[in-house]
């Protein structure tokens, strides 16, 4: 059973000071169990001038057990996956502890995308990268973010305003757009795919 | 005016013991005698303490010129109605022996009150006025009316049940030796000429004993209007603390302010909820540090990581006892006690 009551004044605390930190946390769906984080790509990186979407699934145990998430945005990173988004970061797993909160979890998060950690990857070819050909995985992970992190800031609808202006049914926009994790251009070529 | 004072203190009386039905047949029989003589007395006294207060207020420390001047207002006043006096001290003496003459009265009064007042008093009279170290009977209406036998046996009475301090033990052999001798007839010479040196203003000492037992008649008065704060002096020792047995329910008071005076002695400030729940810490909870850390936390929240990995959110370490063993620590008491038995209701429930 997810202590509602902590999620609900752990949202309050981080509305507070979004303004300093960033980070933002909006719950998607009303139970609370599904919610959207966002946080800025910390500046002196790849990363910087993006912004990155991260989906959070609460599990029951919460905050007993560690929330789940995973980058929707996608991110060229030798910890996250390229394609799944997924994060690998050790208080996200065995390391997580109750005194946590979702804020801190995203604040580790951020911070990871300024310190890779790329002896311990979750995406091996990015690793790969990162050791060996260090000034193409800045050049790619700069590319990534201009091309994920800044156009996902645009919005959802005007995305959706495009590929619907091209011709194809709104309802699978929106689907394939969810599928794709929030990119136009791979949604467009999924669609003309289908 | 005997009657009155029966009367007035029968009621209050506690329980006459059996001396002072004996005293009582002794000192009624000259008790109008004596009111005469001890009012002649009075007047000799306050003339001649008046006449040392205008020669010796030199020596007079600060502040004793204005008790003995209380001192004599309150000896006339005791004189006058000593009977309505109801809210001194001296008035629960009386009441142990309610037939003594009035002035007896005022004097075991201020026997009984001796372990007090004379602890301090006597520390500073000097050996010359045996008056003023004999008990309570400092002051000069007192100090005249010992005369009599049945205040006499009074105030060793009390002394023996009260023979707290080591002053009054001292003060003992040399009434003794007074009572040795003709009781009343000694002791009214020692006082005389304490008196007469008084009068005389030839012995600074005595002259200075004086205001000192002066003094301990307005203590004595005030101070028994009311408890006896803890930082008097005059306070006797035996009597309870109360300032100490105050400190625990004040401590207790603070229990819905998360405990901040227990977190004092500890690693980390307590937090005024958890920060796991984000529910309040109760008094129980703020005063409870599983981890050597300092990390805080209610006690459901801490039974819960039990249950599961069993480490400090604070620092990740596990907790050095687990639920099992701190189940078994019920018997033992203080902190492990408290978590057992709030893990065994959460169990129950």
């Amino acid at each position: 059973m997810i202590d509602f009551s902590r999620v609900q004044k752990e949202l309050q605390e981080c509305s507070k000071d979004i303004e300093a930190s960033g980070i933002k946390v909006t719950p998607v769906s009303d139970n609370l169990v599904h919610l959207t984080g966002i946080i800025p790509g910390p500046v002196g990186t790849p990363y910087e001038g993006g912004t990155f979407r991260l989906d959070i699934t609460l599990p029951d145990g919460y905050p007993f057990e560690p929330p789940k998430m995973h980058f929707v945005t996608k991110v060229w990173h030798p910890n996250i996956s390229s394609q799944s988004g997924a994060i690998c970061l050790d208080i996200l797993k065995d390391q997580w502890s109750p005194a946590l909160t979702l804020k801190t979890a995203l604040l580790s998060v951020q911070a990871l995308l300024s310190a890779p950690a790329p002896d311990d990857p979750q995406d091996a070819v990015v690793a790969q990268q990162y050791l060996k050909d260090h000034q193409t995985f800045l050049s790619t992970a700069r590319y990534w973010t201009e091309s994920f992190a800044k156009t996902s800031s645009l919005g959802v609808e005007e995305k959706v305003q495009k590929l619907v202006e091209m011709g194809f049914p709104e309802s699978q926009v929106r689907s394939t757009l969810e599928i794709v994790g929030g990119d136009e251009n791979m949604a467009l070529e999924k669609l003309l795919s289908s | 005016m005997v009657s009155d004072s029966i009367t007035h203190n029968a009621p209050i009386a506690s329980a006459p013991n059996s001396r002072d039905f004996s005293k009582k047949k002794r000192t009624n029989r000259s008790a109008k005698l004596k009111q005469c003589k001890l009012d002649v007395r009075r007047e000799q006294w306050l003339s001649q303490v008046g006449a040392v207060k205008s020669k010796c207020c030199k020596e007079d420390q600060n502040g004793a010129r204005k008790e003995r001047a209380r001192s004599l207002e309150n000896l006339r006043r005791r004189d006058e109605d000593n009977s309505n006096d109801s809210g001194s001290m001296h008035h629960d003496s009386d009441s142990e022996s309610p037939s003594n003459s009035p002035t007896n009265s005022l004097l075991c009064g201020n026997s009984g009150t001796n372990p007090g007042t004379n602890f301090i008093g006597s520390s500073s009279s000097s050996s010359s006025v045996s008056g003023s170290s004999g008990g309570g009977c400092c002051s000069g209406s007192i100090t005249e009316e010992e005369e009599e036998d049945g205040c006499l046996d009074d105030w060793e009475a009390v002394a023996d049940a009260l023979a707290a301090d080591d002053d009054n033990n001292k003060q003992e052999p040399e009434h003794d030796r007074s009572c040795s001798q003709s009781p009343s007839e000694s002791q009214l010479s020692v006082q005389s000429d304490s008196l007469h040196e008084l009068a005389n203003g030839l012995s600074l000492d005595s002259v200075k004993s004086m205001p000192d037992g002066a003094r301990m008649v307005p203590s004595v008065s005030e101070n028994n209007r009311r408890a006896w704060r803890p930082d008097d002096a005059f306070r006797p020792q035996s009597l309870p603390n109360l300032a100490k047995q105050r400190s625990f329910p004040a401590a207790d008071r603070h229990f819905g302010q998360g405990g901040v005076p227990w977190a004092c002695n500890n690693v980390l400030a307590a937090p005024s909820s958890c920060p796991i729940c984000y529910e309040d810490l109760d008094y129980t909870d703020s005063s409870f540090l599983p981890c050597l850390c300092g990390f805080r936390l209610c006690l459901f929240c801490h039974k819960r990581i039990l249950e599961e990995d069993g480490r400090c959110p604070g620092c990740r370490k596990p907790y050095e006892h687990d639920q099992v063993e701190s189940e078994a620590i019920v018997q033992g008491g203080s902190m492990t006690f408290r978590l057992a038995r709030s893990c065994s209701m959460i169990a129950r429930s």
